[in-house]
C-alpha cells in the first residue's frame, strides 16, 4: 500500500467508528482532503486533528461542514473598506506579499535588502490588525513546543536574534526570563503525595531544564526560598521553579509597525485598505493578483494572510491545508511596574497541548497581562471575549499571583490563531510556481517571524528569483520621540520647538498632541483611533479613551481634513459619531 | 517657582477652594487646569439643576461655573490653562506641563487637590462580547453632543442609571435618538429621584432594574446587545435573555475619583470612597496637601462640592499662615449600621466652627435616624424620612457638640422604632 492509501484507510476507519462514514476522504501527494457533513463544529475540528496526527501527512484540507454552523466564510468575499486613505496601487511588481501582520512585514523588510519591487497588500487600514495585535508579546524559546516541529526549530533559532532586532528597530524588548512554577497542584490529585514530592523535586525540574538546553537556553533550577525572594508576589504554593533566562517580551504591534516603516524606507510599497480577491495563475505559475482596487501583475506571491491563508491559497489553486481558527483571549490590568520581574507560568499536568504558552507577565509597558485561552471557533473573525473565558482566565492565572487585585482590569481582547490540522507552520513553495506559503503561523509565530522571513527569502532564491543586495539598505529605524519617557529638560526643549508637545491629550498615558500628529503623518499613516492608539498609547490607559477619545477623533479629523463623522475606531463601519445634532448648542 | 498655594484642577472644587483661600488671606494662589477653559465637567452640563443651595436658583452648569470664574477674575488669583500636572510629591513639589513654558516645577506651601473623577468603563465591569465602536461612557457622549454638536448614535441602550446616564437618555431623546431603555443591575435606580422622573418617566423611557447586559455584538459598530435579568447575587438568570438591536451602548456605571497624583504623593486613601482620607479642614495624610470635590468622594450635587471646597481653601490658607492647632489625639470617624462611608474620616483640630459630615448609606431605608455617638454616648441625632445610596446625607455638627468628642465618633443609621 502506498502512503496515500494507508492514510486514507486509517482515516476512513476512524470515521466509521464515529458513525460518520458519509464523510469522504481523498489523499493526493500526502495531502488529505475531507468533505461532508458532521454534527458539530467540534466534530469537524476533531476529524481534522485526527487526520493531522496521522504519520506521513503533509497537509489537511478539511472541507467538512457542520450542522450547528450555518454560515462559514470559506470562500473569498468582499471586505472592502474605505477609510479614506488613498494609496496608489502599482500595476506591476516583482513580489506581492498578502497580509501585513508581523509575518508579512518581516518578510517585506527582509526582501527590502534586495533590488526587488515589493508590494504588501493588506485589507485593513493599518498593519498589525490580525493576530499580531492581540497576542502575549512573548518571545518564547521553543521549550514548550513538540520536538520535531518546525515551530520548535524556528523558535529556537529566532529568540537569540531579538536583542539586535529590537535595537535596530528601536522597539521595546526585555529579556526578563520565564519562571516555570512547580506547585502542589502541578501533578494530578491521584498521584500519592510522597511520589509527587519526588517527581516535583527531582524529576520534573531536570526534565524541563533539559528541554530548555535543547533550545539553546541556560535553564536554572530555583529553590522555593530563592524563588520567593525573587518574586515576592507569587503563590506560596510554589515548591520549585525552573528559570528560563532566554524568555523575553516585546510589543507585537510596535515591532510590526517599525518593520513596515523600515521596509518603506528601503523601498517597499504598502497598499492598505485593499483586499486580495483573486490570484490569476497561468501554466501553473502566478501571473496576477486581483485586489479591490485593481490588478497587480507579479511573478511571486507570498501568502501571509493569517487566518485567511487557506482561502488565499485556494484562490491560487494551492489549497494544501485548512485553517481552523483558535481564539485566545487576554486579560490586561492597570500598570503594576515591577509586581513581577519575570514571566510566570505554572506547570500543570496533564498539559493542554494547544496552550502551553501564556501565563502571567508584565508587558513592556508595565501592565499585568494574563492569558491566553484557547477556544476553537468556526468564525475566523470571532474576537469576542465570553463570560466563560473571563472566568477561565481568572481561575487559571490568579492562583499564580493570588494577591493581585482583580478590580484593576483595564481591558480584555482576543486574537485568533491560524492553526492548521497538522498544528505546525507551513512554510514553503506550493504546487503553483511563484506562490509561497507562510501559513499556519500560530504561536510562537511572533517569535519565529524573523527566521520565517529568512526562510521565505531562501525559497525565493532557490526558485530562481534574482536577489541582488541593494546599496544603501538601512536596517535602522528610529522611533518618534515618546514625551513621557524624556527628562524635564528634553521635554521643555521639544515643547519650545513644537508647542504641541506641551499639550497632553491622553492623561492616563501622558500622550501629547504632537505624538498623535506624528503618528497620523507617519510613513504608515495612522488613520483610525485604534491605529493612533497602537502607535502612541493614547486611549490605552485606565480610562480607556474616556477622556482623550473625543480629542483624538478631533485631531484625526483635522489632520486628515475629514469630517468627524468619517473618523472610525478601526476602519470600515466603525464610525465614532453618527451625525450632527439637530440643535447645535 | 515658589508659591503659597497651588490648586490642581479648575472645576467647581478648585474654583471655590482657590477663592476661599484667597479670601482667607493667602497671597499667591495658582490654579492649574489642563483644559483650555475653567469649570471642570460643568461646561458640558447644559441642563439646569446646579446652584439650588449656593445661589438659591437653578442654573445650568456653564452658568454656575461662570459665577465663580467672574469672582476669580476680580482677585489676584493666577490661572494657568492648558497646564497638566504630571507629578506631585509629598514635599509639595508640583510638576506641570504646558505649551508655553514646557515643564515647570513649583514649590508650594500648600496644595489643594481638585482633580475630579473619571468614569468607570466597560472593561471594569467585565461586559463580555465583541469590541466595536459605539460603546461610550455617558460623560463622553455628553461631551460629543453638548460641546461638539455631534450625535454619537441613533438607537441607544443605556446601562446603569447614574445621574449622567439618566440625563443623557433624555438628551438623546431630545436629539431624535431612540433610547430603547435603561438597564440597571441593582434593584433600584442609581441616580437622583428627580432625574428618574424628569429624564425617563417624562420621556417614556423604561427603566429595567435588576437587569444587565450579558453580550455585545458587532464587529465594526455596535449591532446589538443581549440583556438579561439578574438574581440577588447579580448572576444573569438563564432564559431571561433578550436581544436588542442598537448602534450605541451608553454606560453610566459609576465614577472613580482621579487620584493618580495623590498616590504619587503617597497620600493615604480610603478604599470605600476611592479618595484620600481627609480631616475636618480637608487636609490629607500628607501635611499641607488638601483635597476637595469629586477627588475625595463622588458628589451628586455641585453645591456640596463648592461648600466642601471652601473648607479646604480656608484650611490651606491657615496652613500657609501657620495658624493650625492640633488636638493631642486624633478623633477617628467610624461607620456603623447602614453606613457605606463618612467624610471627613478624621478630626485633628480643636473645633473652631461647625463641621459638615457627608455620608452615604448602603441600603434604602425609610424613617430613619442618623445617630452619632462618641464613647458610648449619643452626641447628635438627625431624622431622615428616607435615605438612599444615590443621595448623600449631610449632617452638620455644631462646634459646641464637637468640644465633647474624644477619640471616636460613630455614625449609625437606625430605623425609627428600633
Ligand atoms: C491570543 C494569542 C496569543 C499569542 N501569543 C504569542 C506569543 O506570546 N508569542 C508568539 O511568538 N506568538 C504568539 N501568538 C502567535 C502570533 O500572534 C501569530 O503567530 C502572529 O501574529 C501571526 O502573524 P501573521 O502575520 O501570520 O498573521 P496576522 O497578524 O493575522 O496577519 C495576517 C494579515 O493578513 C490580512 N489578510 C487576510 N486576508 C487578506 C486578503 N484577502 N487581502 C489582504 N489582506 C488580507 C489580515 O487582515 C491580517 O492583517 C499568539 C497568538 C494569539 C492569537
Ligand atoms: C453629566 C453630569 C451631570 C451633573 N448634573 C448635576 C446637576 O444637575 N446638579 C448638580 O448640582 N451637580 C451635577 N453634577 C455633579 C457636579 O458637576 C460635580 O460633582 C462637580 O463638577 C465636581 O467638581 P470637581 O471640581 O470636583 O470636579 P470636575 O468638575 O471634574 O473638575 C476637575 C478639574 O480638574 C482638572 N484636572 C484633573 N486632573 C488635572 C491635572 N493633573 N492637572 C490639571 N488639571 C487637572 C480637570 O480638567 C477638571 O477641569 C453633574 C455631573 C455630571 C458629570
Amino acid at each position: 500500500m502506498t502512503t496515500n492509501e494507508k492514510i486514507k484507510k486509517k482515516l476512513e476507519k476512524f470515521l466509521e467508528k464515529k458513525n460518520l462514514s458519509s464523510i469522504k476522504v481523498s489523499v493526493e501527494d500526502r495531502i488529505v482532503t475531507i468533505a461532508g457533513l458532521a454534527d458539530t463544529w467540534d466534530d469537524v475540528v476533531q476529524i481534522g486533528h485526527y487526520a493531522g496526527s496521522l504519520k506521513g501527512v503533509r497537509g489537511i484540507v478539511n472541507n467538512t461542514k457542520s450542522r450547528d454552523i450555518t454560515e462559514r466564510k470559506d470562500e473569498a468575499q468582499s471586505f472592502f473598506r474605505d477609510s479614506g486613505i488613498r494609496m496608489k496601487l502599482p500595476g506591476k511588481t516583482d513580489v506581492v506579499i498578502i497580509g501585513a501582520g508581523v509575518i508579512g512585514c518581516f518578510v517585506a523588510r527582509e526582501l527590502s535588502r534586495y533590488n526587488l519591487d515589493v508590494v504588501v497588500v493588506e485589507k485593513e487600514s493599518d498593519v498589525a490588525c490580525g493576530a499580531t495585535k492581540a497576542n502575549n508579546g512573548q518571545i518564547h524559546t521553543g521549550v514548550g513546543e513538540k520536538s520535531g516541529t518546525l515551530k520548535k526549530e524556528l523558535c529556537a533559532e529566532a529568540w537569540p536574534l531579538y536583542q539586535k532586532i529590537a535595537e535596530d528597530l528601536d522597539v521595546p524588548y526585555e529579556k526578563n526570563g520565564l519562571l516555570i512554577l512547580l506547585t502542589e497542584e502541578s501533578l494530578p490529585q491521584w498521584v500519592p503525595s510522597f511520589l509527587s514530592r519526588i517527581i516535583l523535586t527531582y524529576i520534573v525540574p531536570y526534565f524541563v531544564a533539559h528541554r530548555g538546553k535543547s533550545v539553546g537556553d541556560t535553564p536554572r533550577v530555583v529553590n522555593r526560598k530563592e524563588l520567593l525572594q525573587m518574586e515576592p508576589h507569587i503563590t506560596k504554593r510554589a515548591v520549585k521553579a525552573i528559570l528560563m533566562p532566554g524568555y523575553g517580551v516585546t510589543c507585537p504591534y510596535k515591532i510590526t509597525i517599525a518593520l513596515a516603516e523600515n521596509a518603506v524606507e528601503n523601498g517597499v510599497t504598502f497598499v492598505l485598505d485593499t483586499e486580495v480577491l483573486d490570484i490569476m495563475v497561468e501554466n501553473d505559475a502566478v501571473r496576477k493578483v486581483a485586489t479591490s482596487r485593481g490588478d497587480i501583475s507579479c511573478r511571486t506571491v507570498i501568502n501571509a494572510a493569517g487566518v485567511y491563508a487557506d482561502v488565499i491559497a485556494g484562490m491560487a489553486g494551492a489549497r494544501e491545508y485548512t485553517i481552523h481558527p483558535r481564539k485566545g483571549s487576554i486579560l490586561l490590568f492597570d500598570k503594576t511596574e515591577g509586581y513581577l520581574t519575570h514571566q510566570v507560568s505554572e506547570l500543570r499536568f496533564p498539559q493542554d497541548p494547544h496552550t502551553k504558552g501564556g501565563g502571567v507577565l508584565e508587558t513592556v509597558d508595565g501592565n499585568m497581562l494574563w492569558g491566553p485561552t484557547a477556544v476553537e471557533v468556526s468564525d475566523r473573525e470571532d474576537t469576542s471575549v465570553s463570560k466563560s473565558e473571563l472566568e477561565t482566565m481568572v481561575e487559571k492565572y490568579h492562583p499564580a499571583v493570588p494577591e493581585f487585585p482583580l478590580n484593576s482590569v483595564i481591558t480584555y481582547f482576543a486574537g485568533v490563531r491560524a492553526a492548521t490540522y497538522t498544528e505546525d507552520f507551513v512554510i514553503g513553495p506550493s504546487r503553483v510556481r511563484g506562490f509561497i506559503h507562510a501559513a499556519g503561523i500560530q504561536s510562537p509565530g511572533l517569535t519565529a517571524a524573523p527566521v520565517i522571513a529568512k526562510r521565505v527569502v531562501d525559497i525565493l532564491r532557490k526558485s530562481g528569483v534574482p536577489l541582488k543586495e541593494k546599496e544603501g539598505f538601512n536596517p535602522v529605524r528610529k522611533a518618534p520621540p515618546v514625551f513621557k519617557e524624556l527628562s524635564a529638560e528634553e521635554k521643555t526643549e521639544l515643547i519650545k520647538k513644537n508647542s504641541r508637545y506641551g499639550h497632553i491629550v491622553c492623561r492616563c498615558e501622558q500622550v501629547t498632541e504632537a505624538e498623535i500628529v506624528n503618528a497620523i503623518h507617519g510613513s504608515i499613516p495612522a488613520v483610525t483611533m485604534d491605529a493612533v492608539k497602537r502607535r502612541t498609547r493614547a486611549g490605552m490607559g485606565r480610562c480607556q479613551g474616556g477622556f482623550c477619545g473625543p480629542r483624538v477623533a478631533e485631531i484625526l479629523s483635522r489632520e486628515q481634513g475629514l469630517p468627524l463623522e468619517r473618523v472610525t475606531k478601526k476602519g470600515g463601519g466603525s464610525y465614532i459619531v453618527a451625525s450632527k445634532t439637530k440643535v447645535v448648542s | 517657582m515658589n508659591v503659597d498655594i497651588v490648586v490642581i484642577g479648575g472645576g467647581p472644587a478648585g474654583l471655590a477652594a482657590a477663592l476661599s483661600a484667597y479670601r482667607a488671606g493667602a497671597q499667591q494662589v495658582v490654579i492649574l487646569e489642563r483644559d483650555f477653559e475653567l469649570g471642570g465637567i460643568l461646561p458640558q452640563c447644559i441642563h439646569d439643576g446646579f446652584g439650588n443651595f449656593v445661589f438659591g436658583e437653578m442654573l445650568t452648569g456653564p452658568e454656575y461655573a461662570q459665577r465663580y470664574i467672574e469672582e476669580i477674575e476680580k482677585t489676584g488669583i493666577s490661572v494657568m490653562l492648558n497646564s497638566m500636572v504630571v507629578d506631585l510629591d509629598s514635599d509639595k513639589k508640583v510638576t506641570v506641563v504646558n505649551p508655553e513654558e514646557g515643564v515647570v516645577t513649583m514649590k508650594a506651601k500648600a496644595v489643594i487637590l481638585a482633580m475630579g473623577c473619571r468614569e468607570r468603563t466597560r472593561s471594569q465591569i467585565l461586559i463580555p462580547g465583541e469590541r466595536p465602536s459605539g460603546i461610550y461612557t455617558a460623560g463622553v457622549a455628553q461631551r460629543f453632543i453638548n460641546m461638539e454638536g455631534l450625535l454619537p448614535g441613533k438607537k441607544v441602550v443605556v446601562l446603569g442609571s447614574g445621574d449622567v446616564g439618566l440625563i443623557m437618555a433624555r438628551r438623546f431623546s431630545l436629539e431624535g435618538g431612540d433610547v430603547e431603555g435603561v438597564y440597571e443591575i441593582l434593584p433600584r435606580a442609581g441616580g437622583l429621584t428627580r432625574n428618574v422622573v424628569q429624564c425617563l418617566e417624562d420621556y417614556g423611557i423604561p427603566l429595567h432594574v435588576s437587569h444587565t447586559i450579558v453580550d455585545i455584538k458587532g464587529k465594526e459598530r455596535v449591532e446589538g446587545v443581549t440583556v438579561a435579568q439578574v438574581d440577588e447575587r447579580f448572576k444573569p438568570v438563564p432564559g431571561t435573555e433578550r436581544y436588542i438591536p442598537c448602534d450605541t451602548v451608553l454606560l453610566s456605571v459609576g465614577l472613580i475619583p482621579e487620584n493618580e497624583l495623590s498616590r504619587k504623593a503617597t497620600i493615604e486613601m480610603d478604599l470605600t470612597t476611592g479618595g484620600p482620607v481627609v480631616d475636618e479642614s480637608m487636609e490629607t495624610s500628607v501635611p499641607g496637601i488638601f483635597a476637595c470635590g469629586n477627588v475625595v468622594h463622588v458628589h451628586d450635587l455641585v453645591d456640596d462640592v463648592s461648600q466642601a471646597a471652601e473648607v479646604a481653601g480656608k484650611g490651606a490658607a491657615a496652613c500657609v499662615k501657620g495658624t493650625v492647632e492640633r488636638r493631642d489625639t486624633v478623633v477617628s470617624v467610624k461607620k456603623g449600621r447602614n453606613v457605606s462611608y463618612v467624610v471627613p474620616q478624621i478630626i485633628r483640630g480643636h473645633p473652631k466652627e461647625d463641621i459638615v459630615f457627608y455620608l452615604r448609606v448602603k441600603e434604602i431605608e425609610k424613617n430613619v435616624k442618623v445617630i452619632i455617638s462618641s464613647q458610648g454616648e449619643v452626641v447628635k441625632e438627625k431624622k431622615e424620612r428616607i435615605v438612599k445610596p444615590p443621595e448623600m446625607v449631610k449632617v452638620q455638627m455644631e462646634k459646641a457638640v464637637l468640644e465633647n468628642v474624644n477619640e471616636e465618633l460613630h455614625f449609625d443609621v437606625i430605623r425609627l422604632g428600633e
